[in-house]
């Protein structure tokens, strides 16, 4: 007769299906996962030190080193809290120009979540469809701004450059490509039955747990709770922002979000193009002293900066609530519990998202 | 089904004509990058506006090679913002057609200088008064202990204590902050992004 045995394995700080190091402590019987502990501190980069006593023109560029792969939306959200302490408007054109660089930036993240999750459950053919189809969008962002990932796009009061008429029909011309590549992938990814084999039922969040932890963005809403930090924002609603839910829980239900969330924001950015109106891209706007707790949507959930400056636009202090810190934790301690096989414990990880750069700022 | 999609999936012409004809792509970037600033070959006046701007230290700095003043641009510091070239007053700078632009929409990053002095850690010295540039073209009989006669100096020693009398006079040249013994002033710049009406 087998014996079954109790075993910790450790998985990681280098792994195949890892993009950064972290290590996954599971403590098995036999094939069974009781439960998991994710251990990070391996890349802590200490941003939020490094910011204090910098004026604003240089700590958005620090913000914007958080994470490279939502490197935008660090840079919206940090000008944003400092334009909410100033009291600077900013111009509706700049406004709807950060509304279409960060739908490009969810769609270039959203992308490679998904690509990861294929390549982590070895569907490479497909996880390497994703990775090509990202460099459509990531080609976007460089038309828009001049850069792929370091952006600088975002200033107070306004945007760097405004969009030429022919860069705006190259990111309508590659919105068409996206929509029309991700349909085909989308319906891989749908009736695959190798692929719903180790997706469906597998990594299941309960309601009690989603609702006990402070798990944010797709993670969440594919949970059926409506979590969204856009909601609030009027001009998102006027181009045509819905919350997308799924109840389904599991490994499958995230990664389908995330490519219905893909034809939402391929959607807003049309509409933003469209609604786009000739006048001033910057208002100026001197710092003014305060603190504010300030959220945005990146696209792993909700993204806040507390943040505190004084008379002359420098930091006194700063804490930076990334979204992939309650969703690592979620993640570690309630997806991975009681799952059948060891081998999914790397899938139903990285099918929270999870960013380690983000939560070690 | 299975084995029909994925027949209909290789039989797509588009596929077909990638598998027979893929190469890599040439590395070419597209005129838009932002690349590291390069010289336009336009006389630099040495006001040192790009290096006041510069939010990375050390990366750009501005030297002298046969009586001619031009910046350079150190590549591992620098983190290709372009902050330089859109405040550059002169259009010394260039990268992708980011010049290019500043001119066509009107780009300004405007800057003013706030001196700030910690009082608890200021005694009152002077030597950041009598080090000053300002200060000494308005009053060069500017006292050793930092004290002035005059009310037109930018900063003087007032009851034992730093004041700051015009702010706006600053050239944001920094010559205080290494004066300072307790590292109790600080030069900061305030810069406003702006766009000049047409």
């Amino acid at each position: 007769m087998k014996k079954v045995v109790d075993v910790s394995i450790p998985i990681g700080p280098i792994h195949p299906c890892f993009k950064e190091p972290c290590r996954i402590k599971c403590e098995t019987s036999g094939e069974r996962v009781l439960t998991t502990e994710v251990e990070l501190g391996y890349v802590k980069k200490g941003i939020e030190k490094i910011m204090v006593g910098r004026p604003w023109q240089e700590t958005i560029f620090l913000a914007e080193r958080v994470c490279g792969i939502c490197s935008v939306v660090h840079n919206t959200a940090i000008v944003e809290a400092l334009e909410e302490i100033s009291g600077i408007t900013v111009p509706r054109r700049a406004q709807i120009l950060r509304i279409i660089l960060n739908e490009l930036d969810r769609i270039q993240s959203h992308l490679l979540a998904n690509y990861s999750y294929c390549y982590t459950i070895e569907h490479e053919t497909l996880a390497m469809y994703l990775l090509n189809l990202r460099e459509t969008s990531m080609d976007a962002i460089e038309m828009m701004t001049g850069t792929r990932i370091m952006t600088a796009y975002v200033v107070p009061g306004g945007v760097r450059e405004d969009l030429s008429d022919k860069n705006a029909a190259g990111i309508l011309e590659a919105t068409y490509t996206l929509e029309t590549e991700l349909k085909r992938f989308v319906k891989m990814f749908e009736t695959g039955p190798m692929i719903a084999l180790r997706s469906k039922g597998i990594g299941v969040l309960s309601v009690e747990d989603a609702l006990a932890s402070g798990v944010v963005g797709p993670t969440a809403r594919a949970n059926g709770l409506p979590r969204d930090a856009r909601e609030p924002d009027p001009l998102y609603h006027e181009l045509g922002w819905h919350m997308i839910l799924r109840t389904e829980s599991d490994n499958f239900a995230r990664i389908m979000l995330r490519f219905q969330e893909l034809f939402q924001s391929i959607n807003i950015i049309r509409n933003g193009l469209a609604a786009l109106e000739p006048g001033k891209i910057r208002n100026g706007g001197t710092m003014k002293a305060g603190k504010v707790k300030h959220t945005v949507e990146a696209p792993r959930g909700a993204l806040t900066y507390d943040i505190e400056i004084d008379s002359a636009g420098q930091v006194v202090s700063v804490s930076i609530q990334t979204p992939s810190i309650p969703n690592i934790e979620v993640a570690s301690h309630a997806m991975m519990k009681n799952l059948a096989s060891i081998a999914d414990v790397t899938s139903t990880f990285i099918s929270a998202d999870p960013c380690i750069a983000c939560a070690e700022r | 089904m299975t084995v029909f999609s994925y027949i209909s999936e290789f039989l797509r012409p588009s596929w077909i004509k990638t598998f027979f004809t893929v190469k890599t792509p040439p590395l070419v970037s597209p005129p838009y990058f932002r690349n590291f600033p390069t010289l336009t070959g336009k006389e630099c006046t040495h006001c040192l506006t790009c290096k006041m701007i510069c939010p990375s230290p050390g990366a750009i700095d501005v030297i002298q090679t046969a009586g001619v003043w031009n910046p350079q641009i150190i590549q591992g510091h620098c983190v290709r913002c372009g902050y330089c070239v859109e405040a550059c007053p002169e259009g010394v700078l260039t990268s992708g057609d980011l010049l290019a632009r500043k001119k066509e929409q009107g780009l300004i990053f405007t800057h003013e200088y706030i001196i700030k002095i910690d009082t608890d850690k200021c005694m009152g010295c002077g030597n950041c008064t009598t080090a000053c540039p300002v200060n000494r073209e308005i009053d060069p009989q500017i006292g050793a202990g930092g004290t002035s006669f005059s009310d037109k100096v930018l900063i003087r020693v007032e009851h034992g204590k730093n004041t700051v009398l015009h702010n706006e006079l600053c050239k944001g040249c920094k010559t205080c902050m290494e004066t300072c013994p307790n590292g109790a002033i600080h030069v900061i710049r305030n810069v406003v992004a702006l766009q000049e009406e047409k």
